[in-house]
């Protein structure tokens, strides 16, 4: 037949197929009258066609089954391989069979393995005797072991191995109901095996329940390296190309191996997280694809299975023993989630990159220590490590041990490979904060007190960072994060040149409008802050402000954190009017947003002290207030942050004259800030400091004295001596010396006072106007009117502009200023600065305060000496 | 059995000899656990093999022989390796059968199955090969439908024809199959046993 004939037969074909049996012979009659056999030959077709083909018809499965014999009636040409001679079919697969052999010497017995139809192709016998060299290398207790190899006469391969007689290892785990803790250490030994093949450059790649044999006394054995691969180099990926083309067991399979990408070491870790998942949940974490899935499985989505703990809660394999601490309790599910959840990432970037890693987490979550995977949040490792060391741990030690398992984590995971989740900066977020947290103390009642050797360890870090040139944007996560961390310390210049460096690195990765930048600039500006340069902080925080509502929606914490550092850098520049707003709008934010209580506690106490430094005291006690009840819930009575509001508190009842209270209230916050930061330390240093100033105002020098010299040598040493904070201090030893009419040692104080506010802030702001109206005080100690006059005049503009004429420094100030102008004889405007600066604080302070005393009786001497005898009676 | 396909009539060269040799292994061992899924009654064994197609050419495609080839293109060799692979097994058990191997262990001889179903093999290999010379485009078909699995849609795009005249392709090629099948087997039987 030509290609035109069975054109022709089959235009007759199609036209009668479909016709009633009778009508077909008559129509391809009539068709063809001038070759009869054309008829012929079209009716064959049509009978064929109703009888079917039974070969096309079957489909090429049941054809491959009447082909390929199963493999016990499979002929072999010998019963002997080596010592062992075959006795049955154990198991067949893709690539051979495997019969279970005996020596006939010693009886011991021993799988044998065949390849079968070794004529196929080069690749199948080269695979099989890659499998044979595999099991060779590898000599492992937890590793099936090879005996004897050869080749048949007729080129068939085989080779021996050791026999397990046991069973597979979820089967095993079901059969004798092992408990979780048990079924990890099942597991472990399985990763343990694994480890062994990886440290000899091999990839398991087939990793499955089937392949991991139980015996009955509970050892592990790892079998069928048929599809291992032998790595080229020891950076764990082997090339795709060479990918066997043997189906994987799909339930299994990493992503990149279905899809055919670069295969490595993470791909067995891949493996081994769905094993631990189904030994868990007795689930696998995916429904297995169904085979005529057309290969659509092959692109799944990176999707994450539902969590273990929610399924195992569904399943309930795991046996419900009566023993304690058997049952995983809701943490350490968490701890499991984490842990399985990170083996079986989709992304091999996020995974454990090793075994190693993995068998790590195994073992700190066997003994009850905190996961390196966990994406964590600072409460979680400290739950995690303040359970393990319930009993009291030297108090310095504590933050240090701390720091050197924060430093390793970060550098051994970045050392470690150019991987994984560290690089996000959510996750780096998490491990900052937990850092910081160390030194904010956390659930310890003491605190690093050694910070040298904190400094010391955090240096250490630094240097590791340095060292990860190549991983830019990891290194700058780090710069900023041990940055933040020296600023804390109080180590501001480190603080500076990481922090300066991280934002430098930043800029350069990502571009100028990115959240990392915002996030770096508001660090800096902070830094800033700390350095007493407002402008430069302002400038920073703005900046990073504005780049951060750019690229983030406006409740994102990255915004609420600018925002705040904005308020506060406003706050410190003495511009409440501006600040208040925006710390209160960080209140709201973190109300409404999902925050922890503390960082609520936090914002808090923030919007007090600009409503302190504002001069609205109550609307400021009662957010302290507020924010100490938090704190005390969250962190007990002995937190550095419960001392912080305490000192707040006191300040503001030292403000309003009300000096056993703030006395009372420095004296508890002292108490915990001198255990848990030690007595060097900065904080330490400002309690000190208010203690002295309430006790300067009941009259007790001495004391006072004392605990500012120590405040000062602190501050100088942390702050450099041009700091707001050594002013202060400095401010508080002018004003007993004051008081003692030491006039000569006081003008000194307060005009360093003077001179290190001006260099900071300019001329207006109001610690001008305080320490202007200090240093006039001096003058007017000595009688020098005219001078203390002047002064006192331009504290009172000063304060005015700065706090307002209604404020409690406009009003002493004014009637200070008063007194000058009684003693100068001038007493109509003395009765005016003096009555205005009276009228002033009885609104606003306990009538108790020197101040209130002192105006009512210049009052009466100003107006007696007016002839108002009646307005003076008023006032004695 | 050749290590190469016969990849004449495709005019184009996909010479990848390693990656060639992937596809026959990966064949191979998907017609094996086809063939175990038959004898297991098992009912995923009626679909075709679809997957393994689709499976081999995700892993093939970054070969750089391989990666010239279209995806349909591919498939066809997918196909051709299926239908070589089985051809070969069903020789090779024909011959079996003939006394051409040196069986001297099997665990149940009653389990041999008669070898019907390689000359049967057999004999449509010979019968796609007569339709090859009169309308290639027939053999083509029935290679891709019935050993590869693709789809009418899918063999309709590879040769650019109507998905009812695919079907129309096919109905009538089935049917000349089945008589040119009955016609000439008992010959090739006579000739493979001389």
């Amino acid at each position: 037949m030509d290609a035109i004939r069975w054109e022709r037969v089959q235009r007759l074909f199609h036209a009668v197929a479909d016709l009633p049996h009778d009508e077909q012979s008559e129509f391809l009659a009539a068709e063809c009258l001038d070759d009869p056999s054309l008829a012929a030959d079209a009716l064959a077709l049509v009978v064929a066609d109703a009888r079917g083909n039974p070969v096309i018809d079957d489909g090429v499965a049941r054809a491959a089954g009447r082909v390929f014999a199963r493999a016990d009636a499979q002929p072999l040409p010998t019963e002997r391989f080596g010592q062992y001679r075959i006795t049955r079919v154990l198991g067949e697969g893709g690539m051979g069979v495997v019969y279970l052999g005996q020596r006939d010497d010693l009886g011991s017995l021993a799988a044998v393995k065949i390849l079968r139809d070794a004529w196929l192709s080069p690749a199948r016998r080269e695979r099989f005797a890659s499998e044979q060299r595999t099991l060779a290398q590898l000599n492992h207790p937890l590793i099936a072991q090879l005996y004897d190899a050869n080749t048949l006469p007729d080129g068939t391969p085989w080779f021996v191995m050791e026999y397990v007689e046991g069973i597979p290892l979820t089967d095993y785990c079901a059969a004798h109901s092992t408990s979780l803790p048990g079924r990890l250490r099942l597991f472990r030994d399985v990763c343990v095996a694994v480890q062994h093949a990886h440290r000899q450059l091999v990839i398991h790649r087939d990793l499955k329940p089937s392949n991991i044999l139980v015996r009955s006394d509970g050892t592990v054995k790892l079998l069928d390296f048929g599809i291992a691969k032998q790595l080229e180099s020891v950076d764990g990926v082997a090339d795709q190309t060479r990918t066997g083309m043997r189906l994987m067991t799909p339930a299994y399979a990493a992503p990149e191996q279905v899809r055919g990408g670069r295969v490595g070491t993470y791909t067995d870790v891949y493996a081994l997280g769905v094993i631990l998942y189904e030994l868990m949940t007795g689930r696998l974490p995916f429904a297995v694809p169904n085979e005529s899935s057309d290969g659509a499985d092959a692109l799944r989505p990176a999707r994450e299975p539902p969590r273990p703990s929610v399924v195992a809660r569904e399943t309930k394999v795991l046996p419900n023993a009566a023993i304690p601490g058997s049952t995983p309790s809701k943490s350490e599910w968490a701890d499991l989630d984490v842990l399985c959840l990170t083996a079986m990432h989709q992304d091999p970037q996020r995974r454990y990159s090793t075994v190693d890693a993995l068998i790590r987490d195994v073992d700190h979550y066997l003994s009850g220590e905190p996961l390196e995977a966990r994406p964590d949040s600072a409460r979680y490792r400290l739950g995690k490590f303040v359970r393990r060391n319930r009993e009291a741990v030297v108090a310095a030690s504590v933050g240090a041990i701390l720091i050197v398992a924060v430093v390793a984590f970060y550098t051994a995971r970045l050392a470690g490979a150019r991987n994984d989740a560290l690089s996000e900066a959510a996750r780096v977020e998490r491990i900052q904060r937990f850092t910081l947290g160390l030194f904010e103390g956390q659930d310890k009642d003491a605190g690093p007190a050694d910070t040298m050797r904190v400094v010391a360890l955090v240096d250490r870090g630094v240097d590791n960072a340095r060292s990860l040139d190549a991983e830019p944007a990891v290194q700058a996560d780090l710069y900023l994060t041990l940055g933040g961390i020296y600023q804390k310390l109080g180590r501001l210049d480190r603080a500076d040149s990481l922090t300066r460096l991280a934002l430098e690195r930043r800029r350069a990765l990502f571009g100028p409008s990115r959240p990392e930048v915002a996030e770096a600039l508001v660090a800096l500006g902070s830094v800033r802050i700390d350095q007493a340069k407002l402008d430069e902080a302002e400038g920073l925080i703005r900046q990073g402000l504005s780049v951060a509502r750019q690229t983030l929606p406006s409740t994102d914490p990255g915004v609420v954190k600018a925002t705040a550092a904005l308020g506060r850098v406003l706050q410190e520049r003495g511009d409440y009017a501006q600040a208040i707003p925006l710390l209160d709008d960080v209140v709201r934010l973190n109300e409404a947003g999902h925050v922890p209580p503390t960082e609520i506690g936090a914002s808090l106490s923030a919007l007090a002290d600009a409503h302190y430094y504002a001069g609205h005291y109550p609307a400021s006690d009662s957010l302290n207030t507020r924010a100490l009840s938090i704190y005390r819930a969250a962190y007990g009575d002995r937190h550095p942050l419960v001392a912080h509001v305490l000192m707040n508190l006191s300040a503001s009842q030292f403000d309003r004259g009300n000096y056993p209270q703030a006395e009372q209230l420095a004296r508890q916050a002292l108490v915990i800030n001198t255990a848990f930061y030690g007595a060097a330390h900065f904080t330490t240093a400002q309690n000190l400091t208010m203690l002295a100033r309430a006790l300067v105002f009941e009259n007790r020098f001495d004391e006072a004295t004392g605990l500012l010299h120590q405040a000062l040598a602190i501050r100088e040493r942390v702050y450099g001596p041009v700091n707001p904070n050594v002013a202060s201090t400095v401010n508080e030893l002018g004003n007993i010396a004051y008081q003692r009419d030491h006039y000569d040692e006081a003008e000194r104080d307060f005009r360093r006072m003077l001179d290190i506010y001006r260099a900071i802030y300019g001329e207006k702001h109001y610690l001008i106007g305080v320490a202007t109206s200090n240093l006039a005080s001096t003058y007017l100690g000595r009688k020098d009117y005219p001078r203390a006059e002047q002064a006192f005049r331009d504290a009172v503009r000063v304060l005015s502009a700065t706090q307002g004429p209604e404020h409690l420094n406009t009003a002493i100030a004014r009637i200070k200023l008063g007194r000058t102008l009684l003693r100068e004889r001038k007493f109509a405007a003395a009765r005016d600065e003096t009555l205005a600066g009276y009228q002033i604080l009885v609104k606003q302070a306990n009538p108790s305060i020197s101040f209130i005393t002192a105006a009512k009786k210049d009052l009466v001497a100003e107006y007696d000496t007016l002839g108002l005898a009646a307005e003076a009676r008023k006032y004695r | 059995m050749p290590h190469g396909l016969d990849l004449s009539d495709f005019g184009t060269t996909f010479d990848d000899t390693r990656a060639l040799d992937e596809l026959f292994s990966a064949t191979y061992e998907e017609l094996r656990r086809l063939a175990a899924a038959v004898r297991r009654g098992d009912p995923s064994a009626t679909l075709s093999p679809t997957a393994l197609v689709n499976e081999a050419w995700l892993k093939l495609r970054e070969s750089p022989r391989v990666a010239s080839a279209t995806p349909v293109h591919f498939k066809r060799i997918a196909a051709r390796a299926m239908r070589q692979v089985l051809i070969e097994a069903a020789r090779r058990r024909h011959a079996d059968k003939r006394g051409g191997g040196a069986a001297v262990v099997t665990f149940d001889e009653s389990l041999h199955e008669p070898a019907s179903g390689a000359d049967d093999l057999l004999a449509l290999d010979d019968a796609l090969d007569a339709l090859a010379r009169i309308q290639p485009r027939q053999a083509t078909l029935v290679e891709s439908r019935f050993f590869a699995g693709l789809e009418v849609g899918e063999i309709a795009a590879l040769l650019q024809v109507s998905e009812s005249t695919v079907l129309r392709d096919w109905r009538a090629a089935r049917a000349w199959l089945a008589n040119e099948m009955r016609e000439h087997a008992p010959r090739r039987r006579e000739s493979s046993g001389a």
